[in-house]
Protein backbone atom coordinates (compact mmCIF):
# COMPACT_ATOMS: atom_id res chain seq x y z
CA UNK A 1 0.00 0.00 0.00
CA UNK A 2 2.59 2.37 1.04
CA UNK A 3 4.88 1.50 -2.20
CA UNK A 4 1.83 2.11 -4.18
CA UNK A 5 1.12 5.36 -2.48
CA UNK A 6 4.95 6.24 -3.39
CA UNK A 7 4.79 5.31 -6.67
CA UNK A 8 1.79 7.53 -7.43
CA UNK A 9 2.94 10.50 -5.36
CA UNK A 10 6.57 10.68 -6.91
CA UNK A 11 5.36 10.17 -10.53
CA UNK A 12 2.49 12.49 -10.57
CA UNK A 13 4.16 15.10 -8.18
CA UNK A 14 1.28 15.03 -5.49
CA UNK A 15 2.18 13.88 -1.50
CA UNK A 16 -0.29 10.93 -1.92
CA UNK A 17 -1.69 11.90 1.33
CA UNK A 18 -4.99 10.95 -0.72
CA UNK A 19 -4.15 7.72 -0.72
CA UNK A 20 -2.55 7.05 2.53
CA UNK A 21 -5.14 9.52 5.03
CA UNK A 22 -8.28 6.98 4.27
CA UNK A 23 -5.85 3.46 3.99
CA UNK A 24 -4.76 4.06 7.52
CA UNK A 25 -7.91 5.25 8.97
CA UNK A 26 -10.23 2.80 7.21
CA UNK A 27 -8.20 -0.14 6.09
CA UNK A 28 -6.27 -0.41 9.77
CA UNK A 29 -8.10 1.98 12.17
CA UNK A 30 -5.49 3.87 12.83
CA UNK A 31 -6.75 7.43 14.41
CA UNK A 32 -7.41 10.64 12.13
CA UNK A 33 -4.68 12.98 13.81
CA UNK A 34 -1.86 9.72 13.78
CA UNK A 35 -2.92 8.98 9.97
CA UNK A 36 -2.39 12.50 9.15
CA UNK A 37 0.68 13.00 11.07
CA UNK A 38 2.17 9.84 9.07
CA UNK A 39 0.87 10.87 5.83
CA UNK A 40 2.93 14.04 6.42
CA UNK A 41 5.74 12.85 6.77
CA UNK A 42 5.03 10.58 3.80
CA UNK A 43 5.08 13.34 1.91
CA UNK A 44 8.65 14.37 2.75
CA UNK A 45 9.82 10.68 1.29
CA UNK A 46 8.29 11.16 -1.42
CA UNK A 47 9.76 14.49 -2.07
CA UNK A 48 13.28 13.09 -0.80
CA UNK A 49 13.46 9.87 -2.50
CA UNK A 50 12.16 10.78 -6.18
CA UNK A 51 14.02 14.38 -5.76
CA UNK A 52 17.47 12.82 -7.03
CA UNK A 53 16.59 11.25 -9.98
CA UNK A 54 14.39 14.14 -11.07
CA UNK A 55 17.45 16.38 -10.37
CA UNK A 56 19.85 14.35 -11.82
CA UNK A 57 18.02 14.76 -15.36
CA UNK A 58 17.23 17.96 -14.69
CA UNK A 59 13.65 17.85 -14.63
CA UNK A 60 13.62 19.77 -11.58
CA UNK A 61 13.93 23.43 -12.22
CA UNK A 62 15.35 24.56 -8.78
CA UNK A 63 15.26 28.48 -9.27
CA UNK A 64 11.30 28.23 -10.32
CA UNK A 65 11.21 25.80 -7.00
CA UNK A 66 12.35 28.55 -5.16
CA UNK A 67 10.91 31.33 -6.34
CA UNK A 68 7.43 29.35 -5.76
CA UNK A 69 8.71 27.72 -2.45
CA UNK A 70 7.88 31.51 -0.79
CA UNK A 71 4.66 31.51 -2.38
CA UNK A 72 3.92 27.96 -0.82
CA UNK A 73 5.46 28.54 2.73
CA UNK A 74 4.69 31.87 3.31
CA UNK A 75 1.05 30.87 2.16
CA UNK A 76 0.74 28.03 4.63
CA UNK A 77 1.76 30.56 7.20
CA UNK A 78 -0.52 32.44 7.00
CA UNK A 79 -3.48 30.08 6.01
CA UNK A 80 -2.38 28.33 9.80
CA UNK A 81 -2.81 31.92 11.47
CA UNK A 82 -6.59 32.76 9.69
CA UNK A 83 -7.57 29.46 9.84
CA UNK A 84 -9.85 29.83 12.92
CA UNK A 85 -11.68 32.80 11.15
CA UNK A 86 -12.51 31.77 7.70
CA UNK A 87 -15.77 29.59 6.65
CA UNK A 88 -14.13 25.87 6.16
CA UNK A 89 -16.94 25.18 3.85
CA UNK A 90 -16.81 28.01 1.37
CA UNK A 91 -12.95 27.16 1.34
CA UNK A 92 -13.43 23.43 0.27
CA UNK A 93 -16.44 24.91 -2.36
CA UNK A 94 -13.77 27.54 -3.48
CA UNK A 95 -11.19 25.42 -4.28
CA UNK A 96 -13.51 22.12 -5.28
CA UNK A 97 -14.34 24.47 -8.21
CA UNK A 98 -10.96 25.74 -8.89
CA UNK A 99 -9.65 22.46 -9.21
CA UNK A 100 -12.65 21.14 -11.66
CA UNK A 101 -11.56 24.14 -13.91
CA UNK A 102 -7.83 23.04 -14.09
CA UNK A 103 -8.78 19.56 -14.57
CA UNK A 104 -10.86 20.20 -17.46
CA UNK A 105 -8.25 22.80 -18.49
CA UNK A 106 -5.70 19.09 -18.43
CA UNK A 107 -8.07 16.91 -20.15
CA UNK A 108 -8.51 19.92 -23.03
CA UNK A 109 -4.33 19.88 -23.07
CA UNK A 110 -4.48 15.75 -23.22
CA UNK A 111 -2.76 14.88 -26.04
CA UNK A 112 0.27 17.64 -26.17
CA UNK A 113 3.38 16.29 -25.06
CA UNK A 114 4.78 19.53 -24.58
CA UNK A 115 3.60 22.87 -24.76
CA UNK A 116 4.31 25.33 -27.78
CA UNK A 117 6.37 28.52 -28.40
CA UNK A 118 6.30 30.28 -24.54
CA UNK A 119 7.34 33.62 -24.41
CA UNK A 120 9.04 34.54 -21.38
CA UNK A 121 7.72 37.30 -19.08
CA UNK A 122 10.42 39.96 -18.18
CA UNK A 123 10.40 38.68 -14.37
CA UNK A 124 10.95 35.16 -15.74
CA UNK A 125 14.06 36.36 -17.38
CA UNK A 126 15.44 38.41 -14.89
CA UNK A 127 15.28 35.43 -12.81
CA UNK A 128 16.85 33.33 -15.33
CA UNK A 129 13.93 30.62 -14.87
CA UNK A 130 14.23 29.08 -18.11
CA UNK A 131 15.05 25.20 -18.03
CA UNK A 132 16.22 22.67 -19.90
CA UNK A 133 16.43 18.65 -19.56
CA UNK A 134 16.94 15.80 -21.44
CA UNK A 135 13.59 13.15 -22.33
CA UNK A 136 14.16 10.02 -22.06
CA UNK A 137 11.26 8.91 -23.45
CA UNK A 138 11.18 11.41 -26.49
CA UNK A 139 14.95 10.96 -26.76
CA UNK A 140 15.78 14.86 -27.00
CA UNK A 141 16.72 17.71 -24.78
CA UNK A 142 13.57 20.02 -24.40
CA UNK A 143 14.35 23.52 -23.35
CA UNK A 144 11.61 25.49 -22.33
CA UNK A 145 10.85 28.92 -21.08
CA UNK A 146 9.00 30.24 -17.80
CA UNK A 147 6.02 32.73 -18.30
CA UNK A 148 3.09 34.50 -15.90
CA UNK A 149 5.88 34.27 -12.77
CA UNK A 150 3.62 36.86 -10.24
CA UNK A 151 0.47 34.90 -11.15
CA UNK A 152 2.06 31.36 -10.85
CA UNK A 153 3.35 32.93 -7.00
CA UNK A 154 0.19 34.53 -6.65
CA UNK A 155 -1.09 31.05 -6.93
CA UNK A 156 1.26 29.05 -4.90
CA UNK A 157 0.87 31.31 -1.97
CA UNK A 158 -3.05 30.57 -2.20
CA UNK A 159 -1.75 26.23 -2.78
CA UNK A 160 0.07 26.88 0.61
CA UNK A 161 -2.52 28.34 2.17
CA UNK A 162 -5.19 25.61 1.26
CA UNK A 163 -2.72 23.37 2.81
CA UNK A 164 -2.10 25.05 5.93
CA UNK A 165 -6.35 25.89 6.05
CA UNK A 166 -7.65 22.39 5.04
CA UNK A 167 -4.83 20.17 5.53
CA UNK A 168 -5.21 18.76 1.84
CA UNK A 169 -3.99 19.53 -1.90
CA UNK A 170 -0.26 20.52 -1.14
CA UNK A 171 0.79 18.91 -4.91
CA UNK A 172 -2.67 19.04 -6.93
CA UNK A 173 -2.63 22.69 -7.10
CA UNK A 174 1.45 22.93 -8.30
CA UNK A 175 1.35 21.09 -10.82
CA UNK A 176 -1.57 22.43 -12.80
CA UNK A 177 -0.45 26.09 -11.54
CA UNK A 178 3.42 25.31 -13.42
CA UNK A 179 1.84 23.38 -16.28
CA UNK A 180 -1.53 25.69 -16.84
CA UNK A 181 -0.47 29.09 -15.87
CA UNK A 182 3.59 29.23 -15.87
CA UNK A 183 3.53 26.89 -19.31
CA UNK A 184 6.09 24.99 -18.30
CA UNK A 185 6.48 21.24 -19.71
CA UNK A 186 4.08 18.69 -17.93
CA UNK A 187 7.23 16.65 -16.61
CA UNK A 188 8.89 19.75 -15.37
CA UNK A 189 5.76 20.29 -13.80
CA UNK A 190 5.40 17.31 -11.67
CA UNK A 191 9.29 16.87 -11.16
CA UNK A 192 9.36 20.52 -9.28
CA UNK A 193 6.11 20.22 -7.58
CA UNK A 194 7.40 17.03 -5.96
CA UNK A 195 10.61 19.12 -5.56
CA UNK A 196 8.94 21.39 -3.35
CA UNK A 197 6.54 19.29 -1.43
CA UNK A 198 8.69 18.10 0.93
CA UNK A 199 9.59 21.46 2.17
CA UNK A 200 6.34 22.88 3.40
CA UNK A 201 5.57 19.29 4.75
CA UNK A 202 8.63 19.53 6.70
CA UNK A 203 7.67 22.03 8.74
CA UNK A 204 4.02 20.50 9.46
CA UNK A 205 5.91 17.09 10.73
CA UNK A 206 7.86 18.70 13.05
CA UNK A 207 4.77 20.20 14.68
CA UNK A 208 3.27 16.81 14.35
CA UNK A 209 6.25 15.48 15.81
CA UNK A 210 6.62 17.55 18.90
CA UNK A 211 2.49 17.31 19.50
CA UNK A 212 3.21 13.52 19.17
CA UNK A 213 1.31 12.44 16.47
CA UNK A 214 3.92 10.84 15.18
CA UNK A 215 3.83 7.54 16.30
CA UNK A 216 6.85 5.28 15.06
CA UNK A 217 4.97 1.93 14.76
CA UNK A 218 2.43 3.20 12.20
CA UNK A 219 4.84 6.02 10.58
CA UNK A 220 8.05 3.74 10.15
CA UNK A 221 6.08 1.39 7.83
CA UNK A 222 4.28 3.29 5.79
CA UNK A 223 7.35 6.06 5.52
CA UNK A 224 9.59 3.53 4.57
CA UNK A 225 7.44 2.27 1.95
CA UNK A 226 6.85 5.10 0.15
CA UNK A 227 10.62 6.30 0.46
CA UNK A 228 10.86 3.00 -1.63
CA UNK A 229 8.23 3.31 -4.28
CA UNK A 230 9.13 7.60 -4.85
CA UNK A 231 12.47 5.83 -5.78
CA UNK A 232 10.64 3.20 -8.27
CA UNK A 233 8.46 5.57 -9.16
CA UNK A 234 10.63 8.10 -10.27
CA UNK A 235 12.56 5.84 -12.59
CA UNK A 236 9.83 5.09 -14.07
CA UNK A 237 8.33 8.51 -14.55
CA UNK A 238 11.08 10.08 -16.66
CA UNK A 239 10.98 7.17 -19.59
CA UNK A 240 6.57 8.01 -18.95
CA UNK A 241 5.04 9.90 -22.12
CA UNK A 242 3.86 13.13 -20.46
CA UNK A 243 0.34 11.77 -22.29
CA UNK A 244 0.30 8.75 -19.93
CA UNK A 245 0.90 11.39 -16.64
CA UNK A 246 -1.64 13.13 -17.57
CA UNK A 247 -4.28 10.67 -18.13
CA UNK A 248 -3.32 9.59 -14.16
CA UNK A 249 -3.35 12.85 -13.08
CA UNK A 250 -6.61 13.55 -14.65
CA UNK A 251 -8.70 11.17 -12.65
CA UNK A 252 -7.27 12.22 -9.13
CA UNK A 253 -7.55 15.75 -10.03
CA UNK A 254 -11.74 15.61 -10.59
CA UNK A 255 -11.90 13.08 -7.23
CA UNK A 256 -10.23 15.31 -5.43
CA UNK A 257 -12.38 18.28 -6.87
CA UNK A 258 -15.69 16.37 -6.29
CA UNK A 259 -14.88 15.27 -2.76
CA UNK A 260 -13.71 18.58 -1.87
CA UNK A 261 -17.45 19.88 -3.15
CA UNK A 262 -18.51 16.94 -1.34
CA UNK A 263 -17.42 17.95 2.04
CA UNK A 264 -17.83 21.82 1.42
CA UNK A 265 -21.53 20.91 0.29
CA UNK A 266 -22.40 18.67 3.54
CA UNK A 267 -20.45 20.69 6.07
CA UNK B 1 9.53 26.18 -26.96
CA UNK B 2 12.61 24.95 -28.82
CA UNK B 3 13.59 21.24 -28.85
CA UNK B 4 16.57 20.29 -30.22
CA UNK B 5 18.16 16.48 -30.64
CA UNK B 6 21.21 16.03 -28.38
CA UNK B 7 22.47 12.65 -27.43
CA UNK B 8 24.97 13.87 -24.98
CA UNK B 9 24.19 14.27 -20.87
CA UNK B 10 23.81 17.84 -20.10
CA UNK B 11 26.81 19.59 -19.78
CA UNK B 12 26.74 23.18 -19.43
CA UNK B 13 24.55 23.38 -15.96
CA UNK B 14 25.39 24.99 -12.74
CA UNK B 15 26.53 22.08 -10.34
CA UNK B 16 23.37 22.87 -7.61
CA UNK B 17 21.48 20.28 -8.68
CA UNK B 18 24.07 17.67 -8.24
CA UNK B 19 24.87 19.31 -4.94
CA UNK B 20 21.34 18.73 -3.46
CA UNK B 21 20.63 15.59 -5.35
CA UNK B 22 23.38 14.05 -2.97
CA UNK B 23 22.31 16.13 -0.32
CA UNK B 24 19.53 14.27 -0.95
CA UNK B 25 20.41 10.97 -1.35
CA UNK B 26 22.58 11.07 1.76
CA UNK B 27 19.21 11.94 3.63
CA UNK B 28 17.00 9.29 1.90
CA UNK B 29 19.51 6.87 2.06
CA UNK B 30 20.16 7.51 5.98
CA UNK B 31 16.55 7.09 7.11
CA UNK B 32 15.90 4.08 4.90
CA UNK B 33 18.76 2.31 7.15
CA UNK B 34 17.36 3.53 10.24
CA UNK B 35 13.52 2.60 9.31
CA UNK B 36 14.44 -0.68 8.22
CA UNK B 37 17.12 -1.74 11.40
CA UNK B 38 14.09 0.14 13.14
CA UNK B 39 11.58 -2.36 11.72
CA UNK B 40 13.90 -5.16 11.71
CA UNK B 41 14.93 -5.70 15.60
CA UNK B 42 10.98 -4.80 16.12
CA UNK B 43 10.15 -8.20 14.14
CA UNK B 44 13.22 -9.81 15.68
CA UNK B 45 11.44 -9.03 19.23
CA UNK B 46 13.51 -8.70 22.20
CA UNK B 47 14.37 -4.45 21.43
CA UNK B 48 10.75 -3.25 22.63
CA UNK B 49 13.02 0.16 23.04
CA UNK B 50 15.71 -0.08 20.47
CA UNK B 51 13.04 -0.14 17.17
CA UNK B 52 11.30 2.13 18.05
CA UNK B 53 14.19 4.80 18.61
CA UNK B 54 16.08 3.72 15.36
CA UNK B 55 12.53 4.39 13.93
CA UNK B 56 11.91 7.73 15.47
CA UNK B 57 15.76 8.73 14.53
CA UNK B 58 15.15 7.40 11.06
CA UNK B 59 12.39 9.65 10.45
CA UNK B 60 13.94 12.17 12.62
CA UNK B 61 16.54 11.86 9.78
CA UNK B 62 14.17 12.35 6.49
CA UNK B 63 12.37 15.46 8.71
CA UNK B 64 15.88 17.66 8.42
CA UNK B 65 16.46 16.56 5.15
CA UNK B 66 14.31 19.08 3.12
CA UNK B 67 15.22 21.83 5.68
CA UNK B 68 18.97 21.07 5.08
CA UNK B 69 17.87 21.55 1.03
CA UNK B 70 16.77 25.04 1.40
CA UNK B 71 19.76 26.04 3.47
CA UNK B 72 22.18 24.27 1.33
CA UNK B 73 20.60 25.85 -1.62
CA UNK B 74 20.93 29.25 -0.18
CA UNK B 75 24.67 28.68 1.04
CA UNK B 76 25.37 27.47 -3.04
CA UNK B 77 23.52 30.91 -4.42
CA UNK B 78 25.38 32.87 -1.92
CA UNK B 79 28.62 31.69 -3.33
CA UNK B 80 27.29 32.02 -6.99
CA UNK B 81 26.51 35.85 -5.36
CA UNK B 82 22.72 35.15 -6.86
CA UNK B 83 21.61 37.37 -3.76
CA UNK B 84 18.08 37.38 -5.19
CA UNK B 85 17.86 33.83 -4.71
CA UNK B 86 19.44 33.91 -1.66
CA UNK B 87 17.01 36.03 -0.41
CA UNK B 88 14.40 33.29 -1.39
CA UNK B 89 15.93 30.45 0.49
CA UNK B 90 16.22 33.18 3.71
CA UNK B 91 12.24 33.82 3.07
CA UNK B 92 11.58 30.50 3.15
CA UNK B 93 13.34 29.38 6.10
CA UNK B 94 12.24 32.12 8.38
CA UNK B 95 7.95 31.30 7.12
CA UNK B 96 9.06 27.30 8.05
CA UNK B 97 10.42 28.36 11.32
CA UNK B 98 7.70 30.84 12.29
CA UNK B 99 5.46 27.90 11.23
CA UNK B 100 6.87 25.44 13.63
CA UNK B 101 6.84 28.10 16.59
CA UNK B 102 3.53 28.74 15.76
CA UNK B 103 2.53 25.29 16.18
CA UNK B 104 -0.26 24.43 13.29
CA UNK B 105 0.38 21.58 11.16
CA UNK B 106 -0.05 21.89 7.36
CA UNK B 107 -0.24 18.88 5.42
CA UNK B 108 -0.78 17.97 1.72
Amino acid sequence: MAIGAGVIGSVLGLGGGIVIVPALTILFGVQMRTAVAASTVSIIATSTGAAVAYLRDRLTNTRVAMWLEMGTSLGALSGALIAGYLHQRFLYIMFGLLLAYSGYNMFRTRKAELPGEVVPDRLSRKLNLAGSYYDRMLGQRVEYQVTRTIPGLIIMYFSGAAAGLLGIGAGIFKVPAMDQVMRMPFKASTATSNFMIGVTAASGAVVYFARGDVKPLVAGPVVLGVLVGAVVGARLMVRMKTSTIRKLFIPLIVYTAIEMIYRGVRG
Amino acid sequence: MTTETHREEPAKHEAIELVLARLLRIGSIIAAALLAAGIGAMLLGGHAVVGPRLITAGLLALMATPIMRVVVAGLIFTRDRDWRFAFFCVVVLCSLVAGVLLGHGHGG
